[in-house]
């Protein structure tokens, strides 16, 4: 219990001495994430409306092999990742591995079905009128497209929302793609792994309440969101 | 550029309209003139709300052409978009975005890239036409819906259109926003010059406010109005043809071989009512009960149940005359071939 105690302690006195180490991992883990939830909101939103606004063969197996992407282990992200940007990889020459690329590309690809998942649904369920409507008033293709995203843009922030929150939180992809390295690729996550490992539960915790905050922010606008937009 | 005839505003010619395999719609020619009402009557499923969506070009039909202002609208989307522009439709259950009412009028008008100024003067005249000023600033969802129908019909009419869609604009609404839209069309009309075409499933509102009704049947123009509109089955009487509708059996004279089921009309103006019994030449004289008297015009509309709710169009003058009252009894006679066959 003592242990658990001073851990706390030890965490608080990092979290208020404004520890430069701490605050450069928080700061360099939302920048990543927000890298790539932007990237994935960039190409997850626009997909998803297509996926949801047109009428294709074999659109309803697009949309399983969607939901299964959302529930992808991130691990699995870091090994394709690695088995194409490690040196001698056919993707090597980019020199992504062990780089701040590398975690971005991993968590782009573990927040992308998340967002392009939600917009389908969020844009599935916009009233079909609104496409109507923008027609008849003489709107045109992009306009059309434009509104109908803005109708749904409660549910749209909350799919990026719910994409920055799986990209903040992974640890597999990064540890694997990163390498966790010092004052360069080490985010929360990697960087909680590796405290505890090394005994300094303290230094651990510090972060995982960082990271608990950024959660519960998270899921605080998420909420919001969805409240509004209901 | 290919050119229409350019006596009508909107034409349409050789339109056939399939929907699952099933075609629900054949026009073959359907001529609007500029300045002019219309409206489109018919039961549901006629084909209404699809031909209105064609003409507005909103749906692209499978075969057939639509011609705009002289000029044949093909299939390319840019040219769609351009010509629907001078258009617009106010649909049954108007969709407002979720955003102030300013907004939304604001729309259409932005997506003709009109400046801010002329877009505010015209916010501001639009909700003043439709008796809507100061709500501007009000957001769109919190309006009843009948005002929402009037900042829908005020959206439309910031455009300025040539042409204005009414898709059953007043199905849902209480008499006193019924008579505030028709005021509001029959003023667009004769102050802008605005050609009109409508659907509505209120025939008295279609023959008010209408230069020209089409009625619409099975996806085809007829020429029969949509009064006195009877579902049944065909029996032979010898050489005679009966269409009974389970509670009455009507006489006509219109060629109905091979067909088991179908529908009939007659015109209330074809219809004559006595209050004894007529011997003339007519096959069909049905006694009934007046249930309705409608006043307008130097004409009165009357409904008569006689197993069959019917619609009667007589003078005002007749009406007085015959001395009838709600529930007097009277016989309805009218010719077999008075009777449409549809």
């Amino acid at each position: 219990m003592d242990y658990i105690i001073e851990g706390v302690v030890r965490a608080l006195e990092l979290i208020f001495s404004l520890d430069k180490e701490i605050y450069g991992i928080v700061g360099r883990s939302v920048r990543f994430a927000l890298t790539a939830t932007l990237f994935a909101t960039l190409a997850g939103v626009p997909v998803g409306f297509l996926i949801a606004s047109k009428n294709f063969r074999g659109k309803p197996g697009v949309i399983v092999i969607l939901n299964t992407l959302m529930a992808l282990p991130t691990v699995v992200i870091g090994l394709l990742g690695y088995a194409f940007f490690s040196r001698s990889a056919p993707l090597g020459f980019l020199e992504l591995i062990f780089a701040p690329g590398a975690v971005i590309l991993g968590e782009f690809f573990l927040s992308l079905p998340v967002i392009t998942n939600l917009t389908l649904s969020a844009v599935q369920a916009v009233d079909p009128r609104v496409y109507l409507t923008a027609r008849t008033l003489g709107a045109g293709r992009l306009t059309v497209a434009w509104t109908v995203l803005m109708e749904a843009r409660f549910a749209l922030l909350a799919a990026i929302i719910a994409g920055f929150g799986r990209a903040v939180s992974e640890v597999g992809s990064a540890m694997m793609l990163g390498g966790n390295i010092r004052h360069y690729t080490r985010t929360m996550t990697t960087a909680i792994a590796l405290e505890v490992s090394k005994g300094e539960f303290g230094f651990g915790l510090a972060l995982g309440l960082f990271l608990l905050l950024v959660a519960f922010s998270i899921n605080i606008l998420f909420h919001y969101f969805q409240v509004k937009g209901r | 550029m290919e050119e229409g005839d350019k006596r009508y505003q909107l034409e349409l010619n050789d339109i056939i309209h399939r929907y699952n395999g099933r075609t629900v719609l054949t026009v073959e020619h359907l001529p609007i003139e500029r300045g002019k009402v219309y409206a489109l009557v018919g039961p549901n499923g006629a084909g209404k709300t699809t031909l209105l969506h064609i003409m507005s070009l909103i749906l692209r039909p499978d075969r057939g052409e639509v011609v705009f202002e002289g000029e044949r609208i093909g299939y390319d989307e840019s040219k769609r978009t351009h010509a629907r522009r001078s258009m617009t439709m106010i649909l049954q259950n108007p969709y407002l975005f979720r955003t102030t009412v300013k907004a939304n009028i604001e729309y259409g008008l932005k997506a003709r890239g009109m400046g801010r100024r002329e877009r505010e003067w015209r916010v501001g005249e639009a909700l003043e036409h439709v008796g809507l000023s100061g709500f501007a600033s009000r957001k769109a969802h919190e309006l009843s819906g009948g005002e929402a129908q009037l900042v829908a019909l005020a959206r439309g009419l910031a455009l300025s259109p040539s042409v204005l869609f009414l898709d059953e604009i007043t199905a849902n609404l209480d008499v006193k926003h019924v008579s505030q839209l028709e005021e509001v069309i029959k003023r667009i009309n004769l102050e802008r010059g605005t050609t009109i075409v409508m659907t509505t499933h209120m025939l008295n509102q279609a023959y008010r406010l209408a230069d020209q009704v089409f009625s619409l049947f099975d996806g085809r123009i007829v020429s029969s109005t949509m009064y006195n509109l009877f579902k049944g089955e065909f029996r032979h009487d010898g050489e005679e043809t009966l269409f009974d509708t389970g509670k009455i059996q009507i006489y006509f004279t219109a060629h109905a071989q091979g067909r088991e089921k179908g529908h009939v009309s007659i015109n209330p103006k074809d219809i004559i009512i006595s209050k004894e019994p007529l011997n003339s030449s007519a096959r069909n004289s049905f006694l009934g009960k007046i249930t309705r008297i409608i006043e307008q015009n130097e004409v009165v509309h009357l409904g008569v149940y006689v197993g069959e709710e019917f619609r009667v169009q007589i003078t005002t003058r007749s009406f007085h005359e015959m001395g009838l009252t709600l529930g007097s009894k009277v016989f309805l006679v009218f010719k077999a071939s008075s009777v449409h066959l549809l």
